[in-house]
């Protein structure tokens, strides 16, 4: 049983980057002084997950204030004045975007922003772009006379951007899906949801040259992990503190990879290896993964540098212990 | 005699004004640039207060680098009390308080004086570039030796002897603290209790951390505050949307700070869950909730101009009106540092419109206070003040028609 882990989301700033960054708000530093800190944290973290024996590499995106940050830059997308909460561990403001018609097929907006001369180029590194369901649920797409022709073109768009990414070195492309298990969870899913999110990835589910993961996180996958094990995307990753591991284990995954969010993203209460070892194995045991995977939820930005440092090194000890107990 | 106001549209200040620089500044140890100094010995003289004994700390501290003793953090904190006090008055805001002049920001101020949390190493980027630092729960949360007086006594105090207007204070809300808190202690608890359903781990970890910090942590400055003769007390609860499954908790936390204490109470809220992947969105989440909230909570104050669609968003309070009224705090001043970065300043004819408009919705105006959209802490103090001025004169126009 292959066995492999990785990091899902973007990653707490370290305190140094805090300090540029405000000197530089209160007009007492400089904007290169910034950029040089990210850069530097970026290497630090690279090296962290590299130290680590993590499977994907991914960048921790110090750059990046929210999941949608490079749609901006995009033409045809634009921030909005207002502000409004999302979702739990957005503790303050996100703007929404609007997405104007029509959108084009662009490459570059998301490289644009990527470190990618610190990454790995043999395959190893993962980007992380939103999901076309998640965009046309959160943001406004006036533009479109129809959701479906929305997310159609949206998910043409990060088709070509995730195809360019792959020719420049990446090896996997996750994509990030808060809204439709948040849905789900809340109980407002309804078919037409469900029916958006596969058209959607009809279209950039599979990415030739690159593995591809539907990562869901912020509610419950449970009801409707036997629709999500459907889709065209290589891998599904779950939040498992949001969706019971009693529904996951319900579910076959043969013919699936399976990236499981034991992690909690979000909570600095250290996880026990020997215990996710357990859960784990009966996971491969009565799901049936082609591959394996150990995750934390989504990004650990809100617990912070150090505490983030702590759980890439629970993902280490846990590998090692799995593999201590299921020799390769 | 303080001055209560009878006439409609009552004005009043959220919370937070910013710190004033040269004070700052001056607290940190740090040199006091010519500017921060005009501006302190300029903004005392407008509002009449006087600076002389500011200055003349600022001038010791500057000459001996160091920073002030505790009576000179005294004199500092109380002189930008007391401006703040003045700058609302002067501007013709009716409710005021002291800009929170004594507290470093609101999350802040209260878990420093709170045993049980630890402070998480790096700070958390929450909007943008801003960030706040975190704190860990890592026991159950108790009050430090001293800590009301650090807190509210101190500051109440001041202000309920030197306002001319009468005073509303801001306290932080229970269930705020928890959202903005790292909750591991009772995230611990709960998963032994529940350890197959991650919901109800989630779900009890915030309720219990919530519950605690209402009875240890927020009761006892409302009880300290009212024993000193507050009788309007706000409890600021911007998060109270974002997770919508969490609503009885907010109300529980609520009713635990309020039960049998003999003041009137309002709440803050703003930046709702506009788009909450449910039928309901916005203010309309809070209800059938609220209805349940203890009856001394009779005021919401709500941001409502960064979204501007006061018909949308007032429509379920008027809806409910036959239920149960609450006063309301119509934010009528976007405070965005958007706005802020591009000087962007609303005119009192909009500001009359936005009353105008909220009180149409409601069909009762009596029920209209005027309000920022929240705190003002973010932007500069020239704004503040050009920003109070736009406001009570907006609030002047609508009470003509």
């Amino acid at each position: 049983m292959f066995f492999g882990t990785y990091l899902t989301g973007a990653f707490g700033p370290s305190q140094e980057l805090y300090k540029v960054r405000n000197l530089e708000k209160r007009g007492k530093g400089s904007l290169e002084e910034v950029q040089q800190q990210i850069r530097k944290d970026t290497k630090a973290v690279i090296r962290e997950q590299e130290r680590a024996g993590l499977d994907f590499i991914i960048d921790p995106a110090f750059w990046q204030y929210d999941l949608f940050q490079s749609l901006e830059n995009i033409p045809q997308i634009v921030r909005t004045r207002k502000h409004e909460n999302w979702f739990d561990n957005n503790l303050f403001y996100r703007w929404r975007l609007s997405v104007d018609a029509p959108l084009p097929a662009a490459t570059g907006w998301f490289e644009k922003d990527l470190p990618l001369d610190l990454l790995p180029k043999d395959g190893r590194f993962m980007v992380i772009l939103p999901c076309p369901y998640s965009i046309i649920t959160l943001c406004n797409v006036s533009g479109y006379q129809d959701k479906k022709s929305a997310v159609q073109d949206l998910a043409k768009l990060i088709r070509a951007e995730a195809l360019h990414l792959v020719s420049l070195g990446a090896g996997r492309i996750q994509y990030d899906e808060p809204a439709i298990v948040q849905k789900q969870s809340l109980g407002s899913l309804e078919r037409e949801d469900l029916k958006l999110l596969e058209a959607a990835l009809d279209i950039c589910g599979t990415i030739p040259g690159a593995s591809t993961s539907l990562h869901t996180y912020f509610g419950n996958a449970g009801p409707i992990l036997p629709f999500l094990d459907d889709l065209p995307v290589d891998c599904l990753g779950i939040d498992c503190r949001k969706t019971n591991l009693s529904s996951v284990l319900q579910q076959d995954f043969s013919g699936k990879q399976l990236a499981l969010g034991l992690i909690d993203a979000r909570n600095t209460d250290p996880e026990e290896p020997e215990e996710l070892v357990v859960q784990l194995q009966k996971v491969a045991e009565q799901c049936h993964p082609t591959k394996l995977w150990l995750t934390p939820t989504t990004g650990t930005e809100t617990i912070g540098y150090t505490p983030g440092l702590k759980k890439i090194e629970i993902l280490k000890e846990t590998k090692r212990l799995f593999y201590e107990k299921n020799p390769k | 005699m303080k001055k209560t106001p009878s006439r409609l549209f009552p004005t009043y200040e959220v919370g937070s004004l910013p710190k004033l620089p040269a004070r700052t500044s001056a607290l940190e140890g740090r040199e006091v640039a010519d500017d921060e100094m005009q501006q302190l010995k300029r903004l005392g003289l407008k509002y009449g207060v006087d600076s002389a004994g500011a200055e003349e700390v600022i001038a010791r501290l500057q000459k001996e680098k160091r920073k002030p003793a505790s009576e000179e953090r005294k004199q500092l904190l109380d002189f930008n009390a007391l401006l703040n006090l003045r700058i609302q008055e002067k501007s013709g805001i009716d409710f005021v308080y002291d800009g929170e002049a004594r507290r470093s920001e609101m999350y802040r101020h209260v878990v420093q004086q709170v045993e049980g949390f630890e402070d998480l190493p790096e700070m958390i980027r929450s909007q943008e570039e801003q960030s706040y630092r975190k704190s860990v729960c890592v026991a159950e949360p108790k009050l430090k030796l001293g800590a009301l007086s650090v807190l509210v006594e101190e500051e109440f105090a001041f202000a309920e002897n030197n306002a001319l207007h009468k005073v509303k204070v801001p306290l932080n809300d229970p269930y705020m603290i928890a959202v903005m808190s790292d909750n591991r202690h009772y995230t611990r608890i709960a998963r032994k209790q529940f350890p197959e359903d991650v919901w109800k781990q989630e779900y009890q970890a915030k309720r219990e951390f919530t519950l605690a910090l209402a009875k240890d942590i927020i009761r006892p400055q409302v009880e300290a505050v009212v024993a000193l003769g507050a009788s309007w007390i706000q409890l600021d609860l911007p998060c109270a949307t974002v997770n919508v499954e969490h609503l009885p908790i907010v109300v529980e936390g609520v009713n635990a700070v309020v039960e049998g204490i003999p003041a009137s109470f309002s709440l803050h809220f703003c930046y709702p869950r506009r788009n909450s992947l449910t039928k309901k969105n916005g203010y309309e989440l809070l209800y059938p909730h609220v209805l349940h909230l203890d009856q001394r909570v009779r005021h919401f104050s709500l941001e409502l101009a960064n979204a501007d669609d006061y018909e949308s968003d007032l429509a379920v309070f008027a809806q409910y009106n036959t239920e149960r009224k609450f006063d309301l705090g119509i934010g009528v001043i976007d405070i965005t540092l958007g706005r802020h970065r591009e000087g962007l300043y609303e005119k009192p004819q909009l500001v009359r419109e936005r009353i105008l408009r909220a009180a149409e919705v409601l069909k009762d105006p009596s029920l209209v206070y005027v309000a920022p959209d929240c705190g003002l802490r973010q932007l500069k103090l020239d704004r503040c003040i050009r920003l109070y001025e736009i406001m009570v004169e907006g609030a002047e126009l609508a009470r003509r028609g």
